[in-house]
């Protein structure tokens, strides 16, 4: 069992080995040379990106985390103009960020091949959405790619590329969080001789700027242009190795199943033990090839559309059978749920409701009982970490605005400061917002400085954007920019753990470090400072009364506040640490001292620390303490204790 | 055999995915194609998490189908009980008894049920073997309470039918842990094997 990262850069082709989808995406990229790769992390498609950055030094690849997907979009762009095979990734609603110049630049086409990985996030396990990234792609007339299994995932990142260049075309290839984070077999083929090597390509930039420079009188011609293009991408796509026709030729009912679906279905079939059945298994949703489906429908008397999320390979079959003048039954969104992900129930259920035969497992039955089992179960979402430092910010915020103000936050561990005993997040809805939406809260409930009318005093409502570091350089920098040139009257508290620690510890500017070796570190305050806040101060969190404070203060001031919360984020620390072999301090609460008034549970919330029903007091669970002394400043009895001598 | 499924649960930080991990490389090893879903991102942070682990002649999808999981390896109670949809009919419940106590319990808004009330609906109405035992107790014994997963491994290598070979599955585990940490991770098998053995009365 090697380190994940050496098997994406095992010279031995042929060798069979357990790989993440995602992975498996890294190393197709690096079987089809890639030169530049480019992104911003976002789960389901975070792991992409950290591979590469692991492999790229030795692979020769330039890769780094720029600061959003518009500008990951921006850098890789631009070596596919050079003629070098580029990639970004991004998860689904990175493709919005991305969204300007992406619209903009699919007319200029490229040199090199250019491959936009996203990652959508059906069902909606770690994101604020459920956009599908094929009704996009459609929009942008741009082709999309989308693997079934780990394996497949690797071969057509290749052949993305492969296809990319021939057209000089974007290709996106579309993965789900269940093909990314789905583990599976992968076979190892040949890399080529600059990454085995380590040989960094460089480009050539042909400068042209009746193709890259988008004026009116240029851009018309883009249009037309595209649409021919794709018109040629959906003939060759009725030869592409991914799109296949299989099952009982002479079958008089047919399934079509784009993507991981095709997956669901084929377990969905052999479970359900049925075989007269014809299938298209559709690597492409878009565009679907015409040819092929002629092929397909040939002799069907019924067909069933197998899709996650939105119609789109439907929208296409159908409106296709209607031009043909073909009657037979077309199903699709009628069986088969548009909401939330696809699984295999979802399937044999689609399945066997079309075909009118009964499900091998009573479902009614077993969903009743599931219901039962179901009440007796706590809840338990997720939660910020023991001694995560934010924890202590938002204590202190609450505490300083005596729990009356209105918090918009950001996207990141932090949202999950929603939760109580927090309760500090009042809105949260996309990368960068919560500046933005406090500004708007000010303009709606307190006005501006220079208007007639505003409300000071008792009237004014208290107003705490919370922010992440990496979520600041994403999308916050514009935001602060327009609420102090707009004397926006908020604070702003960047809660700086030096990480992007949701999406698995990713630098970003205000770490500092990159994948080649040092970067350059931007101190969160010194941008604060040069756009003009009317206060600016930076705390740490883990000193909870310094923290308050400076947040009492900063609510006096009349104008844009900022205090940089800065403190490592435990997770990553408490994994440096063991990797080290170092000890961290552990509390423990003194029975004497705890006289039971829960403020360590109902208001700050540690997981570590828990409830003794029959003592009536709290408990520290000693392996999940990491140390932070929270909980000893928050408890007024000084009940919470460091153990002598420490724990590993 | 023609496919095996396994559902792991447990609690973010548990070692739920190390778990799935190395079960998944036996199961490559011994020859068989291999499927695994897991969680990553937002819901790793202490809350519910379940990581499947499929192998056979033929598997498709990354997560075991409602109804048609072998067995639940949970390394917590409640999450036992919080993915039992997926147990067949028959099926087994390996089962770390330590309870860890979600905040809203701590906090009054919620009942943490009994272990006799989990072991009932296990039992009673999914018609499942339940295989409990502290294997958190066993790991600190073996070394370090971050051994439990190894200790529930060994234990799940126990259960009758069980695809994988248990010195295979050892064998990876000792390849897999840090060279200082082989012997402790040993131990921690050796003690889940011992104690599945004791329940299932071998
Ligand atoms: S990963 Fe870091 S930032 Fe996120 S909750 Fe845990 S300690 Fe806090
Ligand atoms: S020191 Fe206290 S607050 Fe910090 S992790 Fe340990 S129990 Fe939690």
């Amino acid at each position: 069992m090697a380190k994940v990262t050496d098997m994406v850069l095992w010279d031995k082709p042929g060798e069979r080995v357990l790989l993440l989808g995602n992975q498996a995406i890294a190393r197709g990229a690096l079987e089809a040379n890639i030169a530049v790769y480019a992104a911003y992390p976002g789960t389901p498609s975070s792991e992409l990106t950290d591979t590469m950055a692991i492999v790229a030094k030795k692979a020769g690849v330039y890769m780094e985390y720029s600061t959003n997907e518009k500008v990951a979009f921006e850098t890789a762009l631009a070596a596919a103009w050079s003629g070098l095979r580029a990639m970004t990734a991004m998860k689904h609603v990175g493709l919005n960020v991305a969204a300007d110049t992406f619209l903009s630049a699919v007319g200029m086409g490229v040199e090199g091949g250019f491959v936009i990985m996203v990652a959508d996030d059906p069902s909606m396990w770690s994101s604020q959405n459920e956009q599908d990234t094929r009704v996009y792609a459609k929009f942008a007339n741009v082709p999309v790619l989308e693997p079934s299994d780990p394996h497949e995932a690797k071969e057509m990142t290749k052949y993305a590329f492969e296809l990319s260049e021939k057209f000089k075309h974007f290709v996106i290839l579309r993965t789900t969080t269940r093909s990314s984070h789905a583990r599976g077999d992968v076979v190892l083929g040949e890399l080529p001789e600059e990454i085995k090597t380590g040989k960094r390509k460089f480009g050539n930039f042909k400068k042209d700027p009746s193709r890259f420079v988008d004026v009116p009188a240029n851009a018309r011609k883009f249009h037309p242009i595209v649409l021919e293009k794709i018109e040629k991408i959906r003939e060759e796509l009725n030869n592409c190795p991914f799109n296949r026709i299989e099952g009982k030729e002479d079958a008089k009912v047919g399934i079509i199943a784009p993507g991981l679906s095709y997956a669901y279905v084929k377990e969905a079939l052999h479970w359900l033990g049925v075989d007269n059945v014809k299938i298209l298994k559709l690597g492409t949703p878009f565009p679907v090839p015409y040819g092929l489906l002629e092929k397909f429908f040939d002799g069907l008397e019924k067909v069933l559309i197998v899709e996650e999320l939105e119609p789109v390979v439907e929208e296409q079959v159908k409106t296709w059978a209607y031009d043909k003048g073909i009657r037979i039954p077309i199903h699709g969104k009628d069986l088969v749920p548009r909401v939330y992900e696809m699984t295999t129930r979802r399937a044999v259920e689609a399945i066997a409701k079309f075909l009118g035969i009964p499900t091998p497992v009573n479902y009614e039955e077993l969903d009743a009982k599931y219901k039962k089992a179901l009440e007796i179960v706590p809840p338990r979402p997720p939660s910020l970490c023991p001694a995560c430092p934010h924890r202590n910010s938002f204590f202190a915020i609450k505490k300083a605005t005596h729990s009356k103000g209105i918090y918009p936050s950001d996207i990141g561990c932090y949202t999950l400061g929603l939760l109580p005993p927090l309760n500090a997040v009042d809105t949260t809805v996309a990368m960068g917002a919560s500046i933005g939406i406090a500004h708007g809260l000010d303009v709606a409930l307190n006005g501006v400085p220079g208007e007639d009318e505003r409300k000071t005093g008792k009237e004014k409502k208290v107003i705490v954007a919370t922010i992440g570091d990496s979520t600041f350089y994403h999308t916050g920098l514009p935001a602060l920019a327009n609420a102090i040139y707009n004397r926006s009257n908020v604070l702003v508290v960047v809660l700086d753990n030096l990480v992007t620690a949701m999406t698995g510890d990713q630098p970003n500017p205000s770490t500092g470090q990159t994948p080649h070796g040092e970067g350059r570190r931007i101190p969160i305050e010194d941008v604060a400072k040069a756009m003009g806040a009317d206060f600016v101060a930076v705390v740490d969190p883990y000193d909870i009364k310094a923290t308050y404070e400076t947040i009492k203060k900063a609510l006096e001031v009349d104008g844009v506040s900022v205090v940089v919360a800065r403190q490592v984020c435990a997770l990553y620390r408490i994994g440096q640490m063991r990797r080290k072999g170092e000890k961290w301090p552990i509390y423990y609460v003194d029975e004497e001292a705890c006289t039971g008034c829960k403020i360590c549970i109902n208001a700050y919330g540690c997981p570590a620390i828990y409830w003794d029903e029959e003592k009536k007091q709290a408990r520290v669970e000693p392996t999940m303490c990491w140390g932070c002394g929270g909980c000893a400043q928050v408890c007024p009895f000084g009940a919470f204790k460091p153990v002598e001598g420490g724990e590993e | 055999m023609k496919e095996y499924n396994i559902v792991i649960t447990g609690v973010g930080g548990q070692g739920v995915l190390t778990a799935a991990n190395i079960l998944g490389w036996a199961a490559l090893h011994a020859g068989y194609k291999v499927r695994m879903g897991e969680v990553h991102g937002m819901s790793q942070r202490f809350g519910s998490v379940v990581s499947y682990v499929r192998f056979g002649e033929e598997v498709y999808g990354s997560m075991v189908p409602e109804g048609k999981g072998d067995v639940i390896l949970a390394f917590e109670p409640v999450e036992a009980l919080r993915y039992i949809n997926y147990l067949k009919e028959g099926g087994m419940v390996v089962v770390n008894t330590k309870p860890i106590v979600p905040v809203q319990v701590s906090m009054g808004k919620a009942r943490y049920p009994t272990l006799e009330e989990i072991r009932k609906i296990v039992e009673e109405d999914f018609k499942a073997k339940w295989i409990g035992f502290n294997a958190e107790e066993l790991a600190i014994k073996a070394g370090h309470v971050v051994t439990t997963n190894t200790v529930l491994i060994g234990a799940l290598t126990q259960i009758p039918e069980f695809p994988l070979d248990a010195e295979h599955v050892r064998e990876v585990i000792r390849l897999s842990v840090p060279p200082k940490a082989v012997e402790m991770n040993m131990k921690a098998f050796d003690l889940g094997v011992q104690a599945a053995k004791e329940i299932l009365g071998l």
